[in-house]
């Protein structure tokens, strides 16, 4: 009993410490933005706003009852996937392993321009083996702002202070907070970071920061914690919407860089769910070697 | 029937020169994507799964039993929006399938077209050749 009392009492002192110091924290951080409740005034400005809702796909990824079979496949078997190594954001067309990024849907663009170092990196990664596959091959999802490019749908929600982006593309969600808030001032680095929007007329302008390290520029290029991301979103007809988006990061590029990507809008899709790890037969190892399971489902057959 | 694999080999060189499908999630570092192969079985049975779907068919082999060959689709949301369902193929149908080899000559690899027996073509891409349903 002795034994036990005193067990309970360290265990009392653990959770009174935790308390304490998980108010500090709190007071700490209590400057954190509070959502205020929407008003009908809030609606009804949002309604006023360019009708960004709905279903969109980049344009390009191609198929999908086109008459001209076969020819309609996005133009890189790997179109705007990062390189092998760059697991989570890079910008990239053209298939892995070539460093030339683009950023945004469809996009269309040149290398990023990178200081003198950093450059030795890219060369240096250029240089070395190549490893055969990235880690969404294991089912991690890209990082901005290559999630932003995959083949598949994205929903736009607009709410009173916030843009939704739903991504069918491993099952993933990007919040644009338009409500005033100010970027967070140091955040936890994130596949996504963290985005405040704003309306410049009809263009909705997205800032991003706060990336983590599976995010790079290019392969075997990182980033610093001074990268930025700005999206420009704009409807350039009912059912298009163009998408600028400038990387910068000073000191990492010697420019800001920018590429320009086109959606377009499925009044009759809805958004599917895409659980990676459903049915995944793909891997790529610690050393880069990609392989596939192709163990046969169920019991082994064999005559 | 002769006309109808002209038809697929033309198909399967058009996608062949064209591109392959965007896989989105993976590289095609374990096939061989400079070769195309074909094979010819009965339809095993179909994963109608994320990230990709698998296809497995059994084939005949020359000691009078089968061998099970597995082949790698797209993802059901991509196929789903271009006239697949995950009935279009079903266990028990009879299939040629066009496909890239595994490189470490494993059964299987990644599909590219497959014939039916009433001379349809499925593609990954869908388009005109698949299927209405």
């Amino acid at each position: 009993m002795n034994v036990m009392n005193t067990a309970n009492k360290f265990r009392f002192e653990i959770v009174v410490f935790v308390l304490v110091f998980g108010a500090l924290g709190m007071t700490a951080r209590a400057q954190q933005f509070v959502s205020k409740a929407p008003t009908a005034a809030d609606w009804a400005a949002l309604a006023k706003l360019p009708d960004f809702n709905g279903v969109w796909e980049r344009a390009g990824v191609g198929g999908g009852g086109n008459a001209a079979f076969g020819t309609a496949a996005p133009a890189a078997p790997r179109g705007n996937q990062p390189p092998a190594g760059n697991r989570g954001a890079a910008p990239q067309r053209g298939g892995r392993g070539d460093g030339a990024a683009a950023a945004t849907a469809g996009g269309q663009g040149g290398a990023p321009s990178f200081t003198p170092q950093y450059e030795a990196m890219r060369a240096a990664a250029d240089r070395a083996p190549q490893p055969e596959d990235n880690s969404t091959a294991n089912c991690l999802p890209p990082g901005m702002p290559g999630i932003m490019t995959q083949p598949y749908p994205m929903e736009f929600l607009m709410t009173p202070g916030k843009v939704t982006i739903i991504i069918e593309a491993y099952t993933q969600v990007r919040h644009i907070y338009t409500d005033g808030r100010p970027l967070p001032e140091d955040p936890d680095p994130k596949f996504f970071g963290a985005s405040i929007g704003r309306w410049e007329g009809d263009t909705l302008v997205a800032e991003t920061v706060g990336f983590n390290d599976h995010v790079q520029l290019a392969r075997g290029v990182p980033h610093s914690d001074k990268m930025k991301i700005v999206e420009r979103f704009k409807l350039t007809d009912p059912d298009t919407m163009s998408i600028e988006t400038t990387i910068t990061d000073p000191g990492v590029l010697t420019a800001p860089y920018t590429t320009t990507g086109t959606l377009r809008r499925h009044r009759n899709w809805t958004i599917s769910e895409y659980i990676c790890e459903e049915n995944n037969r793909n891997y790529v190892d610690q050393t880069g070697k990609a392989g596939i399971n192709l163990t046969v489902p169920g019991a082994p057959k064999k005559d | 029937m002769k006309l109808s694999f002209l038809l697929l080999l033309l198909t399967a060189s058009l996608i062949a020169a064209a591109a392959l499908p965007a896989a989105a999630h993976h590289s095609f570092a374990a096939f061989d994507i400079t070769s195309q192969k074909m094979v010819t079985g009965t339809v095993r049975q179909v994963d109608w799964t994320n990230p990709h779907i698998w296809l497995w068919i059994d084939v005949p082999n020359d000691k009078g039993g089968s061998d099970t060959y597995g082949f790698e689709g797209m993802s059901p949301n991509f196929l789903a929006r271009r006239g697949w369902t995950r009935t279009t193929l079903k266990t028990g149908d009879k299939i040629t399938v066009s496909y890239r080899p595994m490189k470490d000559g494993s059964n299987g690899g990644m599909f590219m077209t497959g014939q039916m027996t009433n001379g349809k073509v499925l593609s990954m891409m869908g388009g005109s050749d698949t299927p209405e349903r």
